[in-house]
Parts: structure tokens; sequence; C-alpha cells
């Protein structure tokens, strides 16, 4: 028994460790992030594109191989790439006259990386409207199946913090797990009004605090990334915040009650009615309503295409370390508030 | 131990643009100082817990 409890911890820990290592040391897929100039006139115009995430060619890479297309709607136009380098390509293009959009998606195609693309990269302003002459037709070459070794997915917006997902997310599943630890124990509080019951689920309000705050700070941190602001009016950010208040009121209520031989059973009616709270406002009304936040209305989230294989490899080991400190910390404190009580009555 | 660590970094050929500023070893490093402090001072805590339950359990109440 003893050697298993070193077993899981150290486990935990070990795993954690492989997250730390794995999270900030795999590349990003490349992609491209920045087009200049953004606005284009008919004519002759140089163009250059830049990428992050790993190198989609070596320095000095010979330019045979690697396309530069330009889509308005459905027609292609055709680019002369003139210099590429491991993180940019510059081009020359003849924007014509008729467009039968003036914004103008970017695809570079590589022999390595495979294709490149980005959305609305160019606006052309002075253009007619009508389909792209034949003269400035482009033909896609065949799409390349890109050896990129282990790398995680290069989303848009999110770019290189989509390694949060592995602080954020299992944090807020390791706050979900020891509260849902607190909830059971508080109706076994109220079941046979017996001490333990209680001293498991101030343990465990305690401890889901703890990765709850943290859960925010992760968050608030990843939306000053990707939406350019620490806190967004948003169902699920706001509904994360009461939640974390609510049981910030569980801790101040126990506190305000002192000795108070009922202490036990109010404040397990309290966290029975906030652990029904933190699933209505984090787990239902965020679903019923538009929400910036990832696998909510009207924004795509971590689904299986976004959550590729690489990610998953460290996501699921991430999910269990946090999960095994957060249970470690809440059987911490556990032992202490049994001890506690010992001490005091006996 | 640098061996390993540019070993398990490095593992694709292409080096990537997040860690080719070096920025990436010193998260790296910084995170797992970290947890190793978090994860010591729990352990020294069990530690000391279950020296005081022993206590507890052989001092007759």
């Amino acid at each position: 028994m003893r050697y298993w409890n070193s077993v899981w911890k150290m486990g935990g820990i070990l795993l954690l460790a492989y997250v730390i290592v794995r999270g900030f040391g795999t590349p990003l897929q490349p992609g491209l992030v920045e087009a200049n100039p953004s606005r284009l006139k008919p004519g002759l115009a140089d163009l250059e594109l830049k990428a992050v995430g790993q190198p989609f060619a070596e320095e000095n890479a010979p330019i045979e191989g690697h396309q530069l297309i330009l889509k308005s709607d459905q027609d292609l136009i055709a680019t002369n790439l003139t210099r590429i380098s491991p993180h940019s390509v510059q081009a020359s293009v003849v924007i014509p006259d008729l467009l039968p959009s003036p914004a103008l998606d970017a695809f570079l195609f590589t022999p390595s990386s495979g294709t490149l693309f980005l959305g609305n990269a160019f606006f052309v302003e002075g253009a007619g409207t009508g389909p792209v002459p034949q003269a400035f037709a482009a033909t896609p070459p065949a799409e390349v199946d890109p050896n990129l070794g282990f790398s995680f997915p290069y989303q848009p917006n999110i770019i290189e913090s989509i390694r949060n997902l592995l602080w954020h997310v299992p944090m807020w599943f390791a706050m979900f797990f020891v509260m849902g630890i607190g909830f059971v124990a508080s109706l076994m509080q109220l079941r046979t009004d017996k001490a333990d019951w209680d001293h498991r689920s101030e343990a465990a309000v305690r401890t889901g605090l703890v990765f709850g705050i943290l859960g925010l700070i992760t968050g608030s941190l990843w939306a000053r990334w990707t939406w350019g602001a620490w806190w967004v009016s948003d169902p699920q950010l706001n509904g994360a915040l009461v939640t974390v208040l609510l049981y910030t009121g569980y801790l101040l209520l126990r506190a305000a009650m002192g000795e108070d031989e009922r202490v036990g059973r109010i404040t397990a009616v309290y966290n029975v009615f906030a652990f029904v709270m933190l699933v209505i406002l984090l787990m239902v009304l965020p679903r019923y309503t538009e929400s910036l936040h990832p696998g909510k209305d009207g924004n795509p989230g971590f689904n299986s295409y976004d959550l590729d294989n690489s990610l998953r490899a460290v996501f699921y080991p991430a999910v269990i370390g946090w999960g095994a400190l957060c249970y470690w910390m809440y059987t911490l404190r556990l032992r202490m508030n049994r001890l506690e009580y010992r001490l005091l009555n006996e | 131990m640098n061996t390993l660590m540019n070993h398990i970094l490095f593992l694709n050929n292409l080096e990537g643009f997040f860690f080719g500023s070096g920025k990436a070893h010193v998260v790296t490093g910084v995170s797992l100082i970290i947890l190793a402090g978090i994860a010591f001072s729990m352990w020294r805590m069990d530690r000391r817990l279950t020296q005081l339950e022993n206590e507890k359990n052989d001092t007759p109440s």
C-alpha cells in the first residue's frame, strides 16, 4: 500500500515533467501569419509573406518546388516567387483589373511542409468585378503529404500559445475532479453526519479553489494573447469566475461559523448548491449561448481535427499528471484536517 | 542531461521558431525547477504528516 502510494505520486510528477519538456520543446507546424503590403492595387506588386512555427524551407533553399497562389473567390492568380527563406517568401504578382472578390487568400505550396494558408491575406483596391482573365490564372501543384515530424498543429490566432492547452484545460479538469469529490463528501456528510466527510469536503474545496484560480490565470493570459484582452464578458469566463467566487464563499462561511457545531451540515448544503451551480455555469449555460471560448456555440473548438495525435500524446498525460498532483494536495489537506480534529477532540 | 534535453527538444530536424530563439529552453528549465520545488515541498509535508500520524497513533488517548 505504501509502495503504491509513492508510485502514483511520483508517477504524476514524472508525467508533469514529461508534459513540460514535450509541451515547450515540440515545434509548431509552420503557418502563414502576415502579408505585406496588406492592400494592393491592380498592376505589378511585390509581396512578402511571413510564417511562424518550424521553418518550411532551409536557408537559401531553391525556389523550385515552391509555389505561391492567390485566390479571389474561386479564381486562382499566379505569382512569381523571388526569394525563399525559412520563415518568409517574397514574390511579385500582376494583379488583374478584374477580380471576383477584392479579398485574396494566399496558398503557399512547399515540398517539405505541405500547403500553408493565409485567409484574406491581401485586399485589392480599385479593381472591377469579374472573373480573373485566363492570362493571370494559376494551376495549383499536386498536394504533397508533408513530413513535419512530431509537431503541434498550427492554429491561426492561437499559434504558439496552443501549448497553454496543456496547463489551462487539465487544471480545470483537476478542479472538476476534486470538486466532485467534495460534492459526494457533502452528500455523505448530510446523510451520515460524520465529521470525516466534512473534512473531505473542506479539503476538496480548498484544493479545487487553488486549481480554479490557476485555471483563471492561465485562461486570462491566453485571452490576452488570442483575443487581445485580459478578460472579455463571455458566458464561459464569467461563469468560471462566479464559480470560483461561490467556492470562496464556502470557505468564508466556514470561517464565519467558527466552532459552531452545525458548520458541517450547513456548509455541506452550501457545497452541494455550489457544485450544481458549477455544472450549470461551466457546462450547461455556455453551450446555449454564443461564446468566444473554444468548444462552444459560434466558435470552433479543439475538436478531433485540432487536437491531433501529437497534441493528444502530451495532453492526456497532462490531464493525468495535473489530476494526480491535485489529488495529492487534496490528501495532504485531508490528513491535516483529520489530525487537527483528533488533536482538538481527543 | 544537456544532451538528453537537446535530443528531446530537437527531435525534428527542422529547428522551430519558438525554441530557435532559445526561449523555450529557459521556460522549460524554470518550469521544471518550479515543479521540482512543489514536488519536494509536498513530499516533505507528506513525510511530516506521516510522522505526526504515527506519533498520534502511538500516544494513548
